[in-house]
């Protein structure tokens, strides 16, 4: 059930989930009313290999930045383990927590709202050495360092963030973060709020601070083209679950999970050619809440190989209304995170072909970048 | 991608305005003195606010006569010379006892909104800050004492303690302590889930260090503008105190004892008590205005974000 992700190879594993749970809301405490609960992130396991990217990618609300935001404590989970460098942190009290932030970073997805507009720009990169008891003398010199490693002038320090474009802002946070050298940094949507321009560039910033530093990156997105740009393996989330995970080029080549498969059909190609002739996936409907899972699998609602499955008939199959039929076992049983025997995991009871049409059609951005590199 | 190093060069950022010389940090400080000084009634506010200050300090040397000295011969006296303002009925000067009554005026109005502006603050922010139980205490207590009127409970108070201007300036305090703690917890709770707080936990900060800060100094502009308004209604909470006789006592120059006095003989003197109601009036409307230019000049972008509410 548990997808083991653990490398098996000379790389250490610096980040380890299991069965990691946050519910928000539940039983309301004297004086409050109680909410319905939110399963933002439902038993999620995997592991991240020192200095290595793992792209999160999912819809808004399936809880890729909740998920975040329990690796590094920010949200306490409610169920599950969190161990961090050989060291499980899940238990660790605030104080003792707080002096482990230097080792985890973040970059936060909002440029304009993460940095505090009162503080002059030298002062925000230079609070987290503050905090963290660097000597005084250092710090100053340390701070223009790491403006000119993020491609910002020394001299910028005097100024506040108001003064600074997006992109420049982003610049400022990843700063921020890079000051203390941390082992793991989570971005959070990093780019999503910028213009495509500035995303390139803030992509090769930060793919250069890696190559630098050998800082691990979970980079958190939308976007599945920014994340295929960025990460070596790739973890698709759909309503609080790990649907599908795999090295890169393997899930953007021949996505398993029909939900991958589906997202990766939504990127428009640079090949004109190439964009008129691809299929598309639709979707059927929007994403579930979490507040009210949908029993077995969680996309069969929204499946379109549970339809053609179930059309093609041999398996025992549910009317979900009088068009729709999808077979029993996707409504009856929850699909386990399950290895193809090539580290290339889905939860799927039907998973798409590899060699399958479905497969190559719903792949076509991996087409059009081999035809383009031809 | 192989350009890479290139896209990573051109996105260095020229400011058109020209790089970090001391001569554009000058301009942009330029820059900001001039939202103040180009606010009209910021300026008329800060003129006549100024401008009484240097009245009350310098009582002494300006006051034509003492404002204590009884001249019994000069009861009731016309405006003279000597006596611009006349006399009252004591036969002591009434300019005189308005320029000395200035400074008990802007010694409540300055220590009353240094005490509530500091209670009201560390009040506020702890309970928007910290939320939970805590912060509906807080709010519990803070609307039992907004349930009675500011006046009324300064009023009891000084009652309670007797006259003194430290009595006066501590029941004038508590009574303006919830309305400062109010403001400012409902600032904090617009600050409290912007991202640069989250961005501030991540670094590692305690939430001390995060309320100093971060949360306060963000909070700041218009819990300001709220202490400089209350300023004025501590002056006038005074004036009234010294009115019913529960002010600072006599003989002490009082802006609101010298109405009360004039006000025996109002019919035929009106100017005693119209010259210092003027002077409240004056007083009042001097910070108001202060607090009004203060409101649009104190960091437009901040007041854009917070979107607070000004009293």
């Amino acid at each position: 059930m548990n997808a083991d992700l653990r490398s098996t190879g000379e790389h250490e594993t610096l980040l380890q989930a299991d069965d990691l749970s946050k519910v928000f809301g539940g039983r309301g405490l004297l004086f409050r009313r109680s909410r319905p609960e939110v399963r933002a992130v439902d038993k999620v396991s995997f592991s991240v290999r020192r200095g290595e990217t793992l792209g999160i990618v999912g819809e808004t609300g399936s809880g890729k930045s909740t998920l975040g935001r329990l690796l590094i404590r920010l949200l306490d989970p409610s169920a599950g383990r969190i161990v961090f460098d050989g060291r499980d942190i899940t238990g660790l009290a605030q104080g003792r927590m707080r002096k482990l932030r230097h080792e985890m970073q973040m970059v936060f997805q909002d440029p304009y709202g993460s940095l505090d507009p009162r503080m002059k720009v030298g002062a925000i990169v230079a609070e987290p050495m503050l905090v963290h008891g660097a000597e005084r003398s250092g710090i100053a010199r340390r701070t223009a360092e790491i403006l000119e490693w993020v491609g910002l002038s020394p001299a910028m320090a005097e100024r506040y963030p108001h003064e600074f474009s997006g992109g420049q802002r982003q610049r400022i946070g990843i700063a921020r973060a890079m000051a203390l050298d941390p082992k793991l940094l989570i971005l959070d949507e990093p780019v999503s709020a910028l213009d495509v321009s500035i995303q390139a560039q803030i992509l090769n910033l930060l793919r250069d601070l890696q190559r630098q530093s050998g800082v691990t990156y979970i980079f958190i997105a939308h976007d599945l083209a920014v994340v295929r740009h960025i990460s070596e393996r790739v973890a698709v989330m759909y309503l609080g679950k790990i649907v599908e995970t795999a090295p890169r080029e393997r899930l953007y080549a021949a996505p398993r999970h029909p939900y991958s498969a589906s997202l990766l059909s939504a990127v428009p190609l640079p090949n004109l050619r190439a964009e008129r002739q691809r299929k598309r996936i639709a979707l059927y409907g929007e994403i579930g809440s979490a507040t009210a899972l949908p029993g077995g699998c969680r996309f069969h609602p929204r499946c379109f190989k549970a339809r053609l499955v179930a059309a093609a008939g041999g398996v025992a199959t549910t009317a979900l209304s009088k068009d729709v039929v999808v077979p029993s076992r996707c409504t009856d049983s929850e699909p386990p995170l399950a290895d193809d025997g090539n580290g290339h995991f889905a939860a799927c009871h039907f998973p798409l072909d590899p060699n399958g049409a479905e497969a190559r059609d719903s792949a076509p951005f991996a087409a059009g970048q081999s035809r383009r590199h031809s | 991608m192989a350009s890479g190093e290139m896209a990573r060069d051109s996105a260095i950022p020229r400011q058109p305005a020209g790089p970090d010389d001391p001569e554009a940090a000058r301009r942009r400080r330029q820059a900001a003195l001039r939202r103040y000084t180009r606010h009209p009634g910021f300026m008329v506010g800060a003129t006549i606010i100024l401008l009484l200050a240097l009245l009350a300090i310098l009582a002494p040397w300006i006051a034509p006569n003492s404002p204590l000295k009884t001249e019994m011969s000069l009861v009731l006296a016309e405006p003279s010379w000597a006596y611009p303002l006349g006399t009252d009925q004591f036969g002591r000067c009434v300019l005189s006892r308005l320029i000395y009554g200035a400074q008990i005026s802007l010694q409540v109005g300055f220590w009353v909104v240094l005490i509530s502006l500091t209670c009201g603050t560390l009040i506020g922010a702890l309970a928007g800050f910290l939320g939970g139980w805590i912060e509906r205490a807080i709010v519990a207590l803070i609307d039992i004492m907004l349930a009675f009127p500011g006046f009324l409970l300064a009023l009891a108070l000084v009652a309670a303690q007797g006259s003194s201007l430290t009595s006066v300036i501590t029941a004038v305090s508590i009574a303006y302590t919830p309305r400062v703690a109010t403001v400012m917890r409902s600032v904090v709770l617009t600050i409290r889930p912007r991202p640069f707080i989250e961005a501030s936990h991540a670094i590692g900060l305690t939430k001390l260090r995060i309320l100093l800060r971060h949360v306060i100094p963000n909070a700041m502009p218009p819990v300001i503008v709220v202490a400089t308004v209350s300023a004025a209604t501590a002056i006038l909470a005074e004036a009234g105190l010294s009115f019913l006789g529960l002010g600072v006592q006599p003989p002490t120059a009082t802006w609101g004892s010298v109405i009360a006095n004039g006000q025996a003989v109002i019919t035929t003197r009106p100017l005693i008590s119209l010259s210092a109601g003027l002077s409240i009036a004056v007083a009042v409307i001097g910070l108001n205005l202060l607090g009004d230019g203060l409101r649009d000049t104190l960091d437009p972008q901040m007041r854009r974000q917070t979107g607070a509410k000004m009293l």
